[in-house]
């Protein structure tokens, strides 16, 4: 007995050697949000969609936005852990009310992200095929194949590990950083290195709110990191600092790539040559330089990019399902799993069947897998991650006021205020320019239809909250504890 | 001694037979989740036998040494000098931490005990199979289960507990004939507090496992 007290607990660091350090949660973080795809897919069709050149500049303000909402939220993930981190904050800070609603709004956007993929990966597939085999396939056939490998991947519980992420990761950077620098060696005649696409008054401009939405888009994953706490190395540390550092190579790589893109095509053209060339658009100079062989390899890569993406979005909503049948927000078939291989077997087949409904619906009404499936539902899910993000920061200046913990004001109120306000702002921004999002006419009705599936989601879900307060006490006290909820109703 | 224990059906015995099929001995959910399971029956025969108890300290779940008498066993011997040596951490702290050696540990006592033979290696397969030595004995637990809930028959407390683990692993699909909610129900509910807290808290770590991302 008195010998082992001396040694170190052998039960600490077996479980450690499991535990991940700083890289490996960057990695996980930093491929959910699939580097290529955006810098290929969203930017390209943020400069087609909304017109305005300031994409660059969106990527640095929100990259800052979300560093001063992350202050508050990696200090909120030290004082409670959950998988589930944004409703489980909000129902701490909140009340489980908000926290239902919450749940159901992230259920949303993170289905509108995931299902917008699919537009994405039939087209950029399309042209690769038509190449190798000379055959014209619809877009949706392609999209329903990717859509079935995920569905299956998903029901197989394939998470891409580590390893994979990490070599598919940096081959999808060194790409970007590649075709940047060929952009970078071939400036347009007329405009050189300009710089306008850093200036202000290029993006302050009606369509801000649309370019803010798919910007938001394209950062979301980074929100993850903290799902890592518990599986993290030292919680206080690896979580922060791979949040940080994560937001910082993420806003940088995609502000300069969207730079560099306008540096061969020139500022005042880019819009038009995106609106010509789609997704090429990133792949057409360095095709042009380096040989099609390289831009094909880009092409490629694109395509397993957003591979990794739906997978990864996948996982995070049949999870997210799968929580919520836990503690009984969702009927409890959803907190079932499959029995060989331990998926979130409800939340999965859910999921899949989501994907499936929209991408026949595309296809039925032959509608634009880039610009109206892609860009409207990453925008429509990039206003949903925004509403997320500012309840978030909201309860996390609620949540300390409630339970005061020994960290600065500036961790606690003042970032947290910061963010709420900044975050407030850009939703307006969003909602008022929902209309450039769409494609439509400002007078439209149908801009104001899509947003107000958030309203009914955060009214429903409130009503129902309440609702289990009176009805089912037992569950409501249980929101917010995912997967733990076992633990407190059974005793 | 329990008197389970001399009859010969150990907790962990049974799981281990239920969690495997009982031709090909190959797990039939997977890894992680067998591995918190079987953790679970580890410390459900130490509590069975009177040897731990589960409360809240300092906050949390965690477990207490009621009686250190020896076990007899390697597993369940192995996991009590650990929690009396390090008393501090929470209940799925000891889970999680078990579960990395439960399904080698409790194997191993029943290659011991002549339940299963000793897996041969295979470098087709990471996994090792547990044939079992008679498929009677192997489809035993899960057919008493099954003949108690169709009889609507009360089950004895270790076979509660092994349904409660059972289900926590969310294996009750795949090895219930039929699911009455009410009898299963009743059937935790009729158990002590420690051992209901045994299976609320192998049922949460089933549920990380399935949201962790690796």
């Amino acid at each position: 007995m008195s010998l082992k007290e001396h040694r170190p607990s052998a039960v600490t660091s077996a479980l450690a050697k499991d535990r991940l350090g700083v890289p490996s949660v960057i990695f996980f973080v930093i491929s959910a949000a699939a580097p290529l795809t955006v810098v290929a897919g969203s930017v390209s069709t943020a400069y087609a969609a909304t017109g305005v050149t300031g994409v660059p500049l969106g990527f640095l303000l929100l990259g800052a936005i979300l560093g001063i909402f992350a202050v508050g939220y990696v200090t909120m993930a030290r004082h409670v852990v959950n998988a589930g981190a944004f409703y489980a904050y909000t129902a701490k800070g909140l009340g489980r009310p908000v926290g239902v609603a919450t749940a159901w709004v992230a259920l949303l956007a993170y289905n509108a992200l995931q299902v917008g993929l699919y537009g994405a990966i039939g087209a950029s597939t399309q042209p690769l095929i038509a190449d190798a085999f000379g055959v014209e396939l619809p877009w949706w056939v392609i999209a329903l194949f990717f859509w079935a490998l995920t569905g299956a991947l998903g029901l197989m519980r394939v998470d891409l590990n580590g390893k994979i992420l990490a070599i598919l990761l940096l081959t999808e950077i060194a790409v970007v950083l590649l075709f940047d620098v060929v952009d970078l060696v071939n400036p347009a005649p007329g405009t050189g290195y300009s710089l306008d696409v850093f200036d202000p008054a290029n993006l302050f401009v009606p369509g801000i709110g649309a370019v803010i939405a798919t910007c938001v888009a394209s950062f979301s994953g980074f929100e993850s990191s903290v799902v890592f706490a518990e599986e993290s190395k030292d919680p206080r540390r690896t979580v922060p600092m791979a949040t940080y550092i994560a937001l910082a190579v993420i806003s940088i790589l995609y502000a300069f790539s969207a730079w560099a893109m306008t540096v061969p095509i020139g500022t005042d053209k880019i819009v038009q040559e995106a609106r010509d060339q789609g997704p090429n658009l990133y792949f057409a100079t360095p095709g042009e330089q380096l040989g099609s062989t390289v831009s094909t390899i880009g092409s490629v890569l694109l395509v397993t990019s957003i591979m990794a993406a739906l997978i990864a979005f996948h996982n995070t909503i049949s999870r997210y399902f799968f929580a919520l049948g836990r503690e009984r927000v969702l009927p409890e078939i959803f907190g079932q799993t499959s029995a060989p291989t331990g998926a979130p077997l409800t939340g999965s087949i859910t999921q899949t069947i989501v994907g499936f409904i929209v991408i026949i619906l595309y296809a039925l009404f032959d509608l634009d897998p880039f610009i109206q499936m892609f860009f409207v539902f990453g925008s429509f899910g990039g206003l949903g991650v925004l509403l997320l993000l500012c309840a978030t920061s909201v309860s996390v200046i609620a949540y300390f006021a409630k339970n005061p913990a020994p960290e600065t004001a500036w961790r606690t109120k003042i970032a947290p205020a910061i963010a709420s306000i900044l975050l407030l702002i850009v939703i307006t921004l969003v909602m008022v320019n929902f209309d450039t999002v769409l494609g439509v006419p400002p007078d439209s009705w149908l801009r104001w239809a899509l947003p107000v599936f958030y309203v009914v989601a955060i009214v429903f879900g409130v009503l129902y909250g309440l609702s289990l307060r009176k009805k089912r006490p037992e569950v409501y006290a249980a929101i917010g504890m995912g997967a733990h909820a076992s633990v407190r109703s059974g005793q | 001694m329990s008197k389970d224990h001399l009859s010969g059906f150990r907790l962990a015995d049974d799981l281990f037979f239920v969690l495997h099929n009982d031709r090909t001995g190959r797990m039939r959910l997977n890894q992680r989740v067998t591995g918190l399971g079987l953790a679970g029956a580890v410390l459900g025969e130490l509590m069975l036998a009177g040897r731990i108890t589960a409360g809240m300290a300092v906050g949390e779940v965690r477990l207490a040494v009621v009686d250190m008498t020896p076990t007899g066993d390697n597993p369940t011997q192995e996991a009590l000098n650990h929690i009396i040596a390090e008393p501090s951490h929470s209940f799925r702290t000891w889970l999680q931490f078990l579960g990395q050696t439960a399904q080698a540990n409790v194997a191993a006592r029943m290659i011991e005990s002549g339940h299963i033979h000793r897996p041969r290696r295979s470098w087709l397969s990471k996994t090792p199979a547990y044939i079992p030595v008679d498929t009677n004995t192997a489809v035993w637990p899960t057919g008493r289960l099954n003949l108690a809930m169709q009889r609507r028959n009360a089950l004895t407390e270790q076979d509660a507990v092994l349904l409660g683990l059972l289900m926590a692993c969310g294996g009750e699909r795949a090895f219930l004939w039929e699911r009455d909610p009410e009898y299963l129900a009743q059937t935790t509910a009729s158990l002590p507090a420690h051992l209901r807290e045994l299976i609320a808290q192998t049922e949460a770590a089933v549920g990380d496992a399935v949201i962790s991302r690796r």
